[in-house]
């Protein structure tokens, strides 16, 4: 029998057979086959035996002898098993109310504010995608160069326009957009809406919802289309359709009627409009321009092309266009004219100058989402904190399934299939949460019409369904593989104490508390500034003052002589533009030294009808007449960018003529506190250069006075709009985005402190739980109940003082930076903010902990330690 | 075992299970239908049809002992079952009904014509 020694069985053969065999037949199988291989190697010898050998593993791979990894009735077990998990799930949670409400309702209100913040971003981001043709849909651009480089334009001239219109490559649509700014006139009344004029071909272009009219309504140059609230606006519950309207269109009116309405609009809306006119009413089809002329006429013109192909034979003809334009207008020559796709114009919108997409504000984006992180981790944290807790309850189950044989990966699939159970509610409270409290919130605060339609808008599925993969695994997965690794033999015999390190569970609480802090000091600190800043002094006087626009400086003095024959007014002077709006910028020059500087032209008793202060010199109306050709004021600003050491009489070059300085005035505030005082040249001047007319009225008449005036104003200008408004409303817009903001901020810093409060109120009171029979054995000895809440709470205020101390640290450099982006005029992170966010916390740790009292109190030791 | 048909492999092997009473295996199996009929066999043919006769509740099996000749490794020894038994005396019955209904002249095969 020497040659069972030397001989065995093909080595790579028997691994062949080893790998795919059915585990459980591998014996047999592989046990024949050696008894074959041995009775060929004595009858036949070694190498008829090892091809035999070769040969049988061939013939033994057989569908029945093949291992498969899942036997055909694996999937069923599957469900039966998941089946099992959430069952066992919902009894777990409906077994601790408290903590289960306390994990939904703090993953819910973090759902509810990222909800809030991805609609947001969807209708910036998104823009213009609920367009059906948005495929189809095409952008004429071109490419000029220009100091700053190569520069893509994304209106293009008339002429282009024209081109295509005659050509016949165009077929599926083609039209110009071009917002405009008319006073609508309707009644006698007048208004001042968005317009926007389309060819007609625009509606086939673009899909809206008709709420009444038809949609062809443009093909008659005469009719325009109005949005829903818009005509609500102007008619009320009177039919629309048909009704007369006139715009005010290059200071001539012209009629319309209406013939649709829209369906209301979404935010996701590309163009925002509430009236849509046909192009020709701006620019007539016929005009008398010279050619010239004609390509410096430019407007967003888009096209709709079916197929590619379309798109390239068009491309490769306007090297035709781009010829004809470098001729006739050499100084600024085309490179290139092109198409963008109609949704690339969102992600190239910073590449395109004059695009239909201008400036959009990251500032709001980074607010929101870092305020939707913020509550998300702090939510997640409460989380995972709250479940590493709760499983002390469940140890005893995991070791005695552990010892059955479950497998680690089996205890974690189904400690996060219980946890999808919660995700999903999270979920699903969430959003009753922003569609019922958060949007309508965050709509009045921030002027949008954010929806949550779950209907029509598919991507917030996927979203939702993304978050809610998200959720599960970040809040589950760490509390799951550390409840799954415990060693059975240890937890039955009750050695294992979850949370008995804890430095987790510890991290984690601090780290939710610094967020909370760095919250709060943020919201205080936007508070107080805001409360700073409306007692700041302007700078000049704005009580009992009205702004009236001119919209004609012709007859200006018609309107301030009928002005101040009013009972009610004391006085009335004129400017070019008022404290408070827009002051012309311009270049100056003062003794070789290029200084940009606000320059405004007023009547020469403005400054001290505003009492606005001088500091130095002589005021306007303490000059002669003769003199207002050459002399300006400056402010005290200009005096140190210029550095200037004696002003006075000093010169300063505007538009080349010489102006010399008579007096210095007190810096006062033209701009919301947003933005530092700019420099600022005064200079009087006469009626000619007068947009507005500042009038002073007694006090007490704001309203009659306003009516009165008003009525006056219509009288003169009966086709313009009144934009009257009151000197000390000039900041309402500014004001009431900081309050915005403010609102923001303070609901969010709330938040934090909520979830941080009830995420340490869970932690306190299943700690107490756990360690009740502890705190009886002391009580039994005589310990007080404030000594053993102390002792409860002394590690919580240990972290929160930790917290308090990072965060006051963090929130100091943070919170600093971020009012610097918001206001030049800030209270700064001072003592407040810190002092009171820090105090906050540790009542709030205090009450938390001390909460508890009364379980303890009511922990009866004879009852208690009986117990088991 | 109403309506089950054994195939004739089957029903060899089922036989020879039989003959080998206590000591049926793949091998033996296998060895002992070369050396009665000189059919040869291939081994892994005789393991599916060990396999399929067992799920039929023909045949049972349990592992028997280790040998040097196997490396170790175990045999399966299947032995019949009683519902195995009656298959076969079916079969058998079935086989001998036909038989005897033969025409006598169908056995002479020098029956001239």
């Amino acid at each position: 029998m020497d040659t069972k020694k030397t001989y065995e069985p093909p080595k790579v053969a028997s691994n062949f057979l080893e790998w795919y065999c059915n585990p459980e037949k591998l014996e047999e199988i592989e046990g024949d086959a050696y008894e074959l291989f041995y009775m060929n190697l004595e009858e036949r010898g070694p190498n008829y035996a090892r091809w035999k050998y070769i040969w049988h593993v061939i013939t033994f791979f057989r569908w029945s002898n093949i291992r498969r990894r899942k036997p055909t009735y694996y999937t069923n077990t599957h469900t039966a098993m998941f089946k099992s998990y959430f069952k066992l799930g919902w009894r777990n949670l409906r077994k601790q109310k408290l903590t289960t409400f306390i994990s939904v309702f703090g993953l819910s209100t973090a759902v509810a504010c990222s909800l809030v913040a991805y609609l947001f971003i969807e209708q910036i981001w998104f823009k213009g995608m609920n367009q059906e043709n948005k495929e189809e849909l095409h952008q004429l651009v071109y490419k000029i160069e220009k100091e700053e480089g190569i520069i893509t334009n994304g209106t293009i001239a008339k002429p282009v326009y024209d081109w295509l219109n005659e050509t016949s490559q165009i077929q599926h649509g083609l039209t110009r957009v071009m917002r405009g700014s008319n006073v609508l006139i309707h009644n006698n009344e007048t208004y001042f809406p968005r317009t926007q004029f389309v060819d007609s071909d625009y509606m086939e272009m673009f899909s809206y919802g008709i709420q009444s009219g038809y949609a062809g309504a443009l093909e008659d140059p005469n009719q325009v289309i109005l949005s829903s609230e818009f005509a609500e606006r102007l008619f009320g519950d009177a039919p629309a359709i048909g009704q007369e309207i006139s715009l005010i269109i290059a200071e001539e009116e012209k009629f319309f009627q209406v013939a649709a309405v829209l369906e209301p609009m979404k935010d996701i809306e590309i163009f925002e409009f509430e009236v849509l006119a046909h192009f020709d009413a701006i620019w007539a089809k016929n005009a008398d321009l010279t050619l010239k002329d004609q390509w410096k006429q430019e407007a967003w013109t888009f096209i709709r092309v079916k197929d590619e192909s379309e798109l390239v034979a068009l491309n490769s003809s306007f090297d035709q266009i781009k010829a004809d334009q470098n001729q006739i207008n050499p100084d600024q020559p085309y490179l290139e004219v092109s198409t963008i796709p109609f949704t690339e114009l969102v992600p190239m919108a910073s590449k395109i100058d004059n695009g239909v997409i201008g400036f959009m504000g990251q500032g709001p984006i980074i607010l929101l989402s870092v305020i939707a992180a913020f509550i998300m981790i702090l939510a997640i944290f409460n989380y995972v904190n709250i479940s590493i807790l709760m499983a002390t309850k469940r140890l005893k189950e995991i070791g005695v399934r552990k010892v059955i044989g479950v497998k680690r990966s089996q205890l974690i699939l189904q400690y996060l299939s219980e946890n999808f159970l919660v995700c999903l509610g999270a979920i699903v409270f969430g959003c009753l949460i922003a569609g019922a409290f958060f949007l309508p919130g965050f709509n009045s605060i921030a002027f949008k019409n954010l929806q949550l339609d779950l209907l029509g808008n598919w991507m917030i599925w996927a979203w939702l369904g993304g978050l809610l993969f998200f959720l599960t695994i970040a809040s589950g997965i760490y509390p799951a593989i550390y409840i799954s690794s415990f060693q059975p033999l240890s937890i039955l015999k009750g050695k294992s104490e979850v949370g008995k390190k804890g430095w987790l569970t510890q991290t984690l609480i601090t780290l939710q508390f610094t967020l909370a802090v760095i919250g709060i000091v943020a919201g205080i600190a936007f508070v107080q500034t805001n409360a700073q800043n409306a007692d700041r002094e302007w700078g000049y006087s704005s009580e009992n003052k009205i702004i009236l626009n001119v919209p004609d400086p012709e007859k200006y003095e018609v309107l301030e002589n009928q002005i101040r024959n009013n009972s009610n007014v004391i006085s009335a002077v004129g400017s070019q533009a008022y404290i408070g709006n827009w002051i012309n910028q311009n270049d100056m020059k003062v003794a070789d030294k290029e200084i940009s500087a606000q320059f405004l032209l007023s009547e020469s008793n403005y400054l001290s009808e505003m009492e606005v202060e001088s500091v130095s010199g002589r005021t306007l109306d303490q000059l002669a007449p003769a003199e207002f050709e050459n002399s300006i004021l400056v402010n005290e600003t200009f005096v140190q960018e210029s550095g200037l050491l004696d002003p006075i009489e000093q010169i300063v070059e505007i538009d080349s003529v010489d102006h010399r300085i008579v007096g210095v005035v007190k810096d006062f505030h033209t701009i919301y506190f947003q933005s530092e005082v700019a420099p600022m040249v005064i200079k009087a001047s006469d009626s000619k250069d007068f947009n507005y007319l500042t009038l002073s009225f007694l006090e007490g008449n704001d309203t009659q006075t306003m009516e009165e005036v008003r009525s006056i104003w219509r009288g003169i200008f009966p086709r313009d709009l009144f934009t009257g408004q009151f000197q000390n409303q000039v900041f309402d817009q500014a004001i009431n985005d900081a309050e915005g903001v403010q609102n923001i901020l303070l609901f969010a810093s709330g938040l934090c402190i909520i979830l941080a409060a009830m995420g340490l109120f869970g932690l306190v009171s299943l700690n107490l739980k756990a360690r009740i029979k502890d705190y009886c054995v002391r009580k039994v000895y005589g310990a007080s109940t404030p000594g053993l809440a102390v002792g409860l709470v002394r590690r919580y205020l240990i972290l929160g003082s930790i917290a308090a101390i990072l965060g006051g640290g963090l929130a100091w450099f943070a919170v600093s930076g971020f009012l610097d982006s918001f206001f030049a005029f800030h209270s700064g992170v001072g003592v407040i903010p810190l002092g009171t966010s820090i105090g906050l916390l540790l009542i709030v740790v205090l009450l938390t902990g001390f909460s508890q009292i009364f379980r303890l109190e009511k922990a009866n030791p004879s009852v208690v330690l009986k117990s088991e | 075992m109403k309506g089950y048909h054994l195939g004739e492999l089957e029903e060899l092997v089922l036989l020879t299970v039989g003959i080998l009473d206590q000591g049926a295996y793949g091998v033996s199996v296998l060895e002992e239908i070369k050396a009665q009929t000189g059919r040869k066999v291939n081994i892994s043919a005789v393991h599916t049809v060990l396999n399929r006769l067992e799920d039929k509740g023909l045949l049972s099996s349990k592992m028997g002992g280790a040998t040097e000749e196997r490396g170790g490794r175990r045999k399966r020894l299947f032995v019949l079952s009683s519902a195995g038994r009656m298959a076969l005396e079916d079969v058998r019955n079935m086989r001998n009904k036909l038989f005897d209904q033969l025409p006598p002249f169908a056995l002479e095969f020098s029956h001239g014509y």
